[in-house]
């Protein structure tokens, strides 16, 4: 069974562009796919289509096998729950430290203080910034800020994790640390998708390549490079 | 959802104290707005009850002459006391009205005048609805425009009269129309500032909905912070009233008693209806920050 499966998705948006046409995409669980193509190629309306922030125009999308287009506007924090997410600019908070941020994301889901107290230090130590706990996000690179926010979107465990342009705003070297880290999460069980037009992320790790251009799927393939 | 009060009054005090600034904006907005609409409020609700007091000493008296009989007397007094306009009439005789005139002017030199007594008897007439005053004047006229045998005048203050209910009407409405316009105006103030402090933590509501939380989840911290700066905001504004009308106001009414020499007048600490305005401003400011806030969050919310 697939872990996420799109069937003739399309996404027109209220401006009349055509964000997807009639899109088919199967991903199974503990895959790691990287979503590319130039910008306006849809990459990110999959993303976005996932946790629910925009609606589909037509056409389903399942994740575990539940149809999640016809989901309740009140149950859609359950899906975000079982998916985490991150995002070229962080989404950081900066008036909390690395802990509070990543805290935050169980406060606000009713995790009792104990299970935070425990999780945090467990998800900060494995993107390695235990050391970093009481500082804040300015005081850190943008590498770690990335880290921080990969951390707030597993500390849940999540069974998918989406990441849209996660290395946009990074150099090649923290970029690196950062796929290292999202191939660790991988490796665990999590489904992995990421958005990229970073070429040589894409070439050095050889995994399923999904192409898009003008909304369109034009290449689905295993152990792929960035271009054809 | 489970609520977790430790997690929800945690997060609106930190969010207090974080966000001290726009705190701080928002309740001398809510103060100084609502301390306006107060203090109109206290100044109107004073102006009438002091013109509604004057209006209730409006009275007709109706001084008869000398040679009136008594039977003449006796039917005048049945007469007025069954016109349903009129709440109370009295006889005041000749000897009453000297002895009152003699009160009146203990101690001056005009008394010394007097030889005999000069003053004449009267009917003085209260009235249910003191608007009537006219009508019930030109009752003891005859057609020709004289008056009826046996009545010497009748004195109703007939030139300021007039004046001072049209000036209580006209008054009223202004006051109304002007509550009325700083009370939006406080609204909509006090709705934009709090929109405002939300908006500057548009990021913390997108991170909070993107980790799954629920919209009541993310709501209830900022419907708390709206209505404690609604109550705080507002009960400064009463401490600032009251104060205000303790120290000012009450000194001023009692200037106005002792040059007008109006009695009974409506002093206004004494009333209740003060201590009503004072705790309908607090549940106003803490109506009004409540849903602004809830109103405000609407747009941010639908991520």
């Amino acid at each position: 069974m697939n872990m996420i499966e799109f069937r003739n998705v399309s996404k027109v948006y209220e401006d009349k562009t055509v964000a997807l046409r009639n899109i088919n995409i199967g991903i199974k669980k503990g895959e790691f796919v990287f979503l590319v193509g130039p910008s306006g190629s849809g990459k990110s309306t999959i993303i976005k289509l996932l946790i629910r922030e925009i609606p589909v125009t037509s056409g389903s999308i399942f994740i575990a096998g539940r149809n999640v287009c016809n989901l309740k506007y009140s149950r859609v924090p359950q899906l975000r729950r079982n998916i985490g997410s991150v995002f070229q600019d962080f989404k950081l908070l900066p008036n909390k430290t690395v802990f509070e941020n990543v805290a935050f994301a169980l406060e606000v889901i009713g995790r009792p203080g104990y299970v935070i107290k425990l999780q945090v230090p467990q998800v900060l130590k494995l993107v390695g910034l235990e050391h970093k706990m009481k500082s804040y996000p300015h005081q850190l690179s943008a590498g770690e800020q990335q880290r921080v926010s990969i951390a707030r979107a597993f500390v849940n465990r999540p069974p998918i994790l989406l990441a849209d342009e996660p290395t946009g705003n990074l150099d090649p070297v923290n970029s690196e640390g950062i796929m290292k880290l999202l191939s660790r999460i991988n490796l665990i069980g999590t489904t992995v998708a990421m958005a990229t037009h970073d070429r040589n992320i894409v070439n050095s790790m050889r995994r399923r390549v999904i192409e898009l251009e003008e909304g369109e799927v034009i290449r689905d393939q295993k152990r792929g490079v960035y271009g054809s | 959802m489970i609520f977790r009060p430790k997690y929800f009054f945690g997060e609106t005090f930190s969010g207090l104290r974080r966000n001290f600034l726009m705190f701080f904006t928002a309740i001398s907005t809510v103060a100084i707005t609502l301390f306006m609409v107060g203090f109109f409020l206290i100044i109107v609700y004073d102006v009438q009850a002091i013109l509604a007091s004057v209006k209730s000493q409006v009275e007709v008296a109706v001084y008869l002459k000398d040679n009136a009989t008594q039977e003449f007397k006796d039917y005048l007094e049945q007469e007025i006391k069954s016109w349903e306009e009129v709440s109370e009439v009295v006889f005041v005789s000749k000897e009453q009205a000297l002895e009152k005139f003699k009160r009146d002017n203990e101690g001056s030199e005009i008394l010394k005048e007097i030889q005999g007594n000069p003053l004449p008897a009267s009917f003085e007439i209260k009235l249910q609805s003191p608007e009537k005053v006219e009508q019930i004047a030109l009752r003891f006229l005859t057609k020709d425009g004289t008056y009826i045998d046996g009545v010497d005048e009748v004195i109703y203050g007939q030139n300021y009269v007039q004046k001072l209910f049209s000036i209580t009407a006209i008054a009223g409405s202004i006051a109304f129309l002007i509550i009325i316009m700083l009370l939006l105006a406080a609204i909509v103030l006090i709705y934009n500032t709090i929109r405002l402090s939300i908006h500057a933590r548009r990021k913390e509501i997108e991170v909070m909905k993107l980790v799954g939380a629920t919209n009541w989840f993310v709501r209830i911290p900022f419907l708390f912070e709206g209505f404690f700066e609604g109550v705080a905001g507002s009960s400064i504004s009463v401490i600032m009233l009251f104060f205000m009308s303790n120290y000012l106001l009450i000194r001023g009414e009692k200037a106005i008693i002792d040059t007008l020499r109006v009695k009974e007048l409506a002093i206004l600490g004494s009333s209740n209806v003060i201590l009503y305005i004072y705790a309908g401003i607090i549940v106003l400011g803490g109506l009004i920050g409540l849903l602004s806030s809830s109103f405000a969050l609407k747009r941010y919310i639908r991520v």
